[in-house]
């Protein structure tokens, strides 16, 4: 029987390499796709975002809060505007992403205990830099503003410690643990790569078996696999997993340390919850292979079952926030459960006892889908060999 | 001239036959745009994540950390999860319970009264984007929050009146306007270019598989006759599309606009003319891309990679300035990138086609570069189908 399975696992190899459907997607495109995602985000951070400055003001202050404005990372200081209506128009055509407003008699008015308002415009329809630059600018601010209060109540004569407390009672020890900069090469890449990699699996394993047909080759297939169609699938399962594990070592060899800010080289954890996921995935396409014998429409149903699978799995934007029957559907596809083990061994590198039951979740679909794959291909296998005979 | 017009109406009506008896063609063209667009929309319906989960440990139990810690459970992006200690608080974010931990040590409230400054812990998880920043950005305002309420009770001891004291509490403010996307949310900013992907992607996927099947077929030549010429045979085929997805177009930016509760801002006539000329553009384009493939399958198959890429590198989700002088090239060549810049002005921000005339020359010369490409690669099939004839 061992014998029979890896007769099937060399013959599937020798396919895998014979016929375009195959190694386009196998070994073609996950480096392509691989070095793309890498060199999309291979400035890190979106820096040097333009903004306008709208300085009513015109003072020492002003002039100071904009020096410091324009030392932070995302903020790149390109216009100055003299009325709100050109700021606006600014924004409405995109040639700035953002723009500050230092309202006219700000420094006297901050003297004589007037509340000043600094104004932070953003332009929320590009939501990442909008994010990056209102956080840069209202850290500015607020340390400025702080700066100011730490001044007015150390000239009544208070100490430096006791002034401080009043300006900042609550001291905010505020921590990003994992990913601290918003780093977003190390933070989407290896997301987006897992993605491709199980929408590869699927699609390509959806073609295992019902290709046979295609290239006239199950008659072949029968006896290589002594007639048994779990030597069969079982040979072939083996044969994409090891082709997942040929691109594993290329992603975590090379991408993840050049591309993704230096993951670690090899993790255990890492490799026991990626041969999971391409377990899953093998076992989900395998089983679509069994049931669409029609080649385009196996294809069809791969494509519409992972293409939404990235944004139902929570990577982007969580799962809590979607409504309940979304919830529902994201469960149904083994990229969910990996993007909750992946946070947890890849980001935060926990040990797998945190991940047992993501790993339980995408064993089932192994536990269902392989099974199911058997009894039905077992079927075609026997009406091949009366056809045949 | 009728007899071209005749060629054009024989071979829209043949590619209507085409995809009715094609259930791949079928199921791209007709029924996923419909499925997607509204299967998708469900997920961003809130358009904002709330009550994240943030466990807290309390060793100061305090008034003061009791009413630190309620009101941040009332506050529309928190939800606290009560741990006994900080390492239970740790534990409930590694087992992904929670987003973060914030923990406040013993002593607070008394050093806060004794005019000392005392420190309070947040952490959050950082390998989950927004929850973490929309956490971080929250928990800080709540500290600034109790920090000028702490200095309007001391400058009311001083003796200043209610509203002196007020005004001394927070002499700088800041006024944060986000624009056009008011609550800054995830679903706002991505539900209108989701589905402009929906159109683009069925599209590249549907016709460049017809024509990937017309080539499996050696159907290139005789079509290629049947229109009168290489620019008939596109035309024939194109009217089809162009039709349909004019149609989807319309159907996406009225009812679905309005089921999704997107704000349009901009000019019907605008966008009406910018979506067509963004469906011209692309029909060219995947005609190019299905010339490039000797099978429906295939075709489909390496198609269906395109998605995440191609909205990856138009400069909406990351900005184009940012991105490798390579990879902007690549961008460029993509109709999506003049056509989302000139299509957030106008549905986002309210702003014209003339504002952004540099990009729509963009999208033009995308479309004659396409067509060339288009008619180059179906004359080099053409070369080699060409009906035998004796």
């Amino acid at each position: 029987m061992i014998r029979s399975i890896l007769k099937v696992a060399l013959r599937e190899w020798k396919r895998i390499l014979a016929f375009p459907v195959y190694y386009l997607a196998m070994l073609v495109l996950p480096p392509v796709l691989c070095l793309l995602y890498a060199g999309i985000y291979n400035r890190h951070f979106a820096e040097d975002l333009p903004v306008a400055i709208w300085d009513e003001a015109n003072s020492p202050l002003s002039r100071q809060f904009t020096f410091m404005l324009e030392q932070t990372e995302s903020i790149h200081i390109t216009q100055q505007v003299q009325s709100e209506g050109e700021l606006q128009a600014m924004l409405h055509n995109g040639k700035v992403m953002g723009a500050i407003h230092f309202p006219r008699r700000m420094d006297e008015q901050i003297k004589s205990r007037q509340p000043v308002y600094i104004t932070i415009y953003t332009n929320v329809s590009y939501l990442v830099p909008a994010k990056l630059l209102y956080k840069d600018a209202a850290q500015v601010l607020l340390t400025a503003a702080a700066g100011v209060q730490l001044q007015k109540l150390m000239k009544t004569g208070m100490p430096a410690g006791k002034a401080m407390a009043l300006v900042m009672p609550v001291q905010l020890q505020s921590f990003t643990l994992y990913n601290p900069r918003y780093d977003y090469q190390q933070y989407l890449v290896p997301g987006v790569i897992a993605v491709a990699m199980q929408m590869m699996m699927i699609m390509v394993v959806a073609l295992a078996l019902n290709y046979e047909h295609k290239t006239h080759s199950l008659g072949e297939l029968y006896e290589v696999s002594n007639g048994s169609a779990s030597n069969a699938i079982i040979g072939k399962s083996l044969a994409y997993l090891t082709v997942a594990w040929v691109d594993y070592i290329m992603i975590t060899l090379v991408i993840y340390p050049l591309f993704a800010a230096g993951a670690q080289l090899f993790s255990w954890g890492l490799f026991t919850i990626f041969t999971l996921l391409m377990l899953a995935c093998i076992s989900v396409g395998m089983m679509v292979s069994a049931i669409f014998k029609d080649l385009l429409l196996a294809c069809d149903v791969g494509i519409f079952y992972t293409s939404p699978a990235f944004v139902f799995s929570g990577f982007t934007f969580p799962r809590w926030g979607m409504p309940w029957y979304d919830q529902y559907y994201a469960m149904i596809m083994p990229l969910t459960p990996f993007v909750d083990a992946f946070f947890k061994v890849y980001f935060m590198d926990l040990p797998l006892r945190y991940v047992r039951l993501e790993m339980a979740h995408m064993l089932l679909f192994a536990v269902v889908g392989l099974p199911v794959s058997i009894v039905l291909f077992q079927r075609t296998l026997q009406q091949s060999t009366v056809q045949h005979a | 001239m009728p007899e071209v017009k005749n060629n054009i109406g024989a071979l829209f009506l043949r590619e209507i036959r085409l995809v009715a008896g094609n259930h791949s063609l079928l199921l791209t063209l007709l029924l996923a745009p419909l499925f997607y667009v509204f299967f998708y929309g469900t997920i961003y319906s809130y358009k904002v994540e709330e009550k994240v989960v943030l466990a807290v440990a309390d060793d100061d139990r305090s008034e003061m950390s009791r009413m630190f810690v309620e009101q941040m459970n009332n506050m529309q992006i928190v939800a606290v999860m009560r741990a006994a200690s900080l390492e239970e608080a740790q534990e409930q974010m590694y087992r992904g319970d929670a987003q973060g931990y914030f923990y406040i040590p013993k002593g607070m409230q008394s050093k806060v009264l004794s005019l000392q400054q005392a420190d309070v812990v947040l952490a959050v998880n950082g390998a989950r984007f927004l929850p973490s920043s929309e956490l971080t950005g929250a928990i800080t305002q709540l500290g600034l929050t109790i920090g000028a309420g702490v200095r309007l009770q001391y400058q009311e001891k001083m003796g200043l009146n209610s509203t002196m004291a007020l005004q001394e509490a927070m002499p700088v403010n800041i006024d944060y306007r986000p624009l056009y996307n008011p609550q800054a949310s995830y679903g706002g900013f991505l539900l209108p270019v989701l589905l402009v992907l929906i159109l683009q992607q069925t599209l590249l996927l549907g016709l460049s598989g017809s024509i990937a099947l017309e080539r499996e077929n050696n159907n290139i030549g005789r079509l290629v006759t049947m229109g009168g010429g290489l620019s008939g045979m596109l035309y024939g085929k194109a009217a089809f599309y162009l039709l349909l997805y004019l149609a989807y177009a319309a159907f996406f930016m009225t009812v679905n606009y309005q089921v999704l509760h997107l704000p349009f801002r901009g000019s019907y006539r605008d966008l009406a003319v910018l979506l067509f000329l963004f469906i011209l553009t692309l029909i060219p384009m995947a005609v190019w891309i299905g010339t490039l493939f000797k099978s429906q399958l295939l075709a489909a198959q390496l198609m269906a990679f395109s998605t995440y890429p191609f909205f990856l590198i138009c400069g909406y989700a990351w900005p184009f300035e940012s991105m490798p002088p390579a990879l902007q090239g690549l961008s460029s060549l993509l109709p999506l990138t003049p056509f989302v810049k000139v299509y957030t002005s106008v549905v986002q921000t309210g702003g014209t086609l003339r504002e952004h005339a540099g990009s729509v020359v963009h999208l033009l010369l995308l479309w004659v570069f396409y067509l060339l490409l288009a008619l180059w690669g179906l004359k080099r099939l053409n070369k080699k189908q060409q009906p035998l004839s004796l």
